[in-house]
């Protein structure tokens, strides 16, 4: 009993703390598969500052020499508009990054985290449900 | 015994965090109070005034920490722990709950039923905004900024959080406010914004439209609508609250008008704020949409 109230307030007090951005162009979960993550190391060629979705393009070189065109989706503008970071991103500079895989198969994704040359991560994501509270 | 005693508790605490989680925001009563005691300001010529900036220009977001690392999380209502759950799950559906859990609903014809339900459950590919289509009137909402002067009105959008489906990418109307009919041939044309004149009302600012293309929506759940909607919008003012209601006429396929929910924003009270220049939208998702969650 006590365990299940004190769940119900922590999650009270969750919602209560955040609110969830509204107005989603379309479903993620149609789009990705949010509970997968995959990574790659590559150089930025693109930032494209866009509606819906902000998106990175990348090129990865594999250790055989192969290359690997990216597309990594990311927040709507205005989120990266408010944080800063609109000039955060250089073409021509390599970033680690992880990410969440489209349900098609292609090389896209939506961006986890993402990290450059300066070793400073910026992550852009949603919370894990099972720590929702990011605690 | 113990189990079926906690069950109700653990179920209400369920709906109480999803009541929270889905309801509107309710302004603080005091607040509004007293922005609407602050006098309504005139035009030389008495008319009501609606100029101003009537939402937000961006606030501070997401600072980084003492490494210089930002993180941005988008956050969800917590998941039940017998939910399937994962990133993002509670929030793209609560969305989509949210948009249809609205009461005030367009009333269709019976035999227009079928389509609604096919354009809802086929959205991804049949809202065209998913395509970077224009939102439409009255899909776009409220203004964000407006400019009056003694003939005319200007209406400017920007994206809102919640308050339209897709940002209105640098959206602005120019509505003559004299009176005036109807332009014959504008009338005729087949816009998403339509052809608008206005006229005053006593206090009330009346916005006639018609002229409509039928290839946007009245609303995200499949809400379609004709190219002979005549959509009538009024405005009004109280103090630093905008009021904003608009109502659809579209006998062909709805039983009676829809009387939008009236919208009501508040005046931004910096003097140097300025509206968002909106980036051009572009569609890179629908090739990727895996199912027909929305």
């Amino acid at each position: 009993m006590k365990i299940w109230r004190a769940w119900g307030l922590a999650a009270a007090v969750g919602v209560l703390a955040t609110a969830p951005p509204a107005g989603a162009h379309h479903a993620i979960i149609a789009e990705y598969e949010m509970s997968v993550t995959k990574a790659f190391k590559g150089v930025m060629t693109r930032f494209a500052v866009i509606n819906p979705h902000v998106r990175w393009f990348f090129v990865e070189t594999k250790p055989d020499g192969t290359k690997v065109d990216w597309e990594m989706s990311g927040a709507g503008p205005g989120a990266l508009r408010a944080a800063g970071l609109m000039r955060a991103f250089k073409v021509g500079e390599t970033y680690e990054v992880t990410f969440a895989p489209v349900k098609s198969g292609a090389n896209v994704g939506r961006v986890r985290t993402m990290k450059g040359p300066d070793g400073k991560v910026i992550t852009l994501f949603h919370e894990d449900p099972t720590n929702p509270l990011n605690q | 015994m113990m189990h079926r005693r906690m069950r109700p508790n653990t179920n209400l605490a369920v709906a109480v965090v999803a009541a929270l989680w889905l309801a509107p925001a309710c302004a603080a009563p005091q607040q509004a109070a007293d922005e609407q005691s602050v006098a309504t300001p005139r035009t030389p010529d008495g008319k009501m005034d609606f100029s101003g900036y009537w939402a937000q220009s961006g606030g501070e977001g997401v600072k980084a920490d003492e490494d210089g690392n930002v993180t941005i999380l988008t956050r969800q209502r917590p998941c039940h722990p017998a939910q399937e759950c994962r990133p993002a799950f509670n929030f793209a559906r609560d969305s989509g709950l949210r948009r249809r859990m609205d009461p005030n609903l367009p009333l269709y014809k019976p035999e227009f039923w079928d389509k609604v339900q096919d354009l809802d459950v086929n959205g991804n590919a049949k809202d065209l905004i998913m395509k970077c289509y224009p939102a439409g009137l009255p899909r776009v909402g409220a203004p964000a900024k407006i400019v009056q002067t003694a003939t005319e009105i200007i209406l400017m959008y920007q994206a809102r959080a919640g308050a339209a489906d897709a940002p209105p990418t640098n959206t602005f109307r120019v509505i003559p406010i004299d009176g005036r009919d109807h332009d014959p041939i504008r009338s005729q044309d087949v816009t998403p914004y339509g052809d608008s004149v206005g006229r005053w009302e006593g206090d009330t600012l009346v916005i006639d439209s018609v002229g409509f293309t039928d290839d946007t929506w009245l609303g995200w759940p499949g809400y379609f609508h004709t190219n002979n909607m005549r959509v009538v919008e009024r405005l009004n003012r109280e103090g630093n609250t905008l009021i904003w209601q608009a109502i659809v006429h579209d006998p062909e396929v709805l039983m009676e008008p829809w009387e939008m929910t009236p919208v009501r924003r508040t005046l931004n009270p910096d003097p140097k704020a300025l509206p968002v220049q909106e980036l051009h939208c572009e569609d890179r998702d629908l090739a990727h949409i895996g199912n027909r969650e929305r």
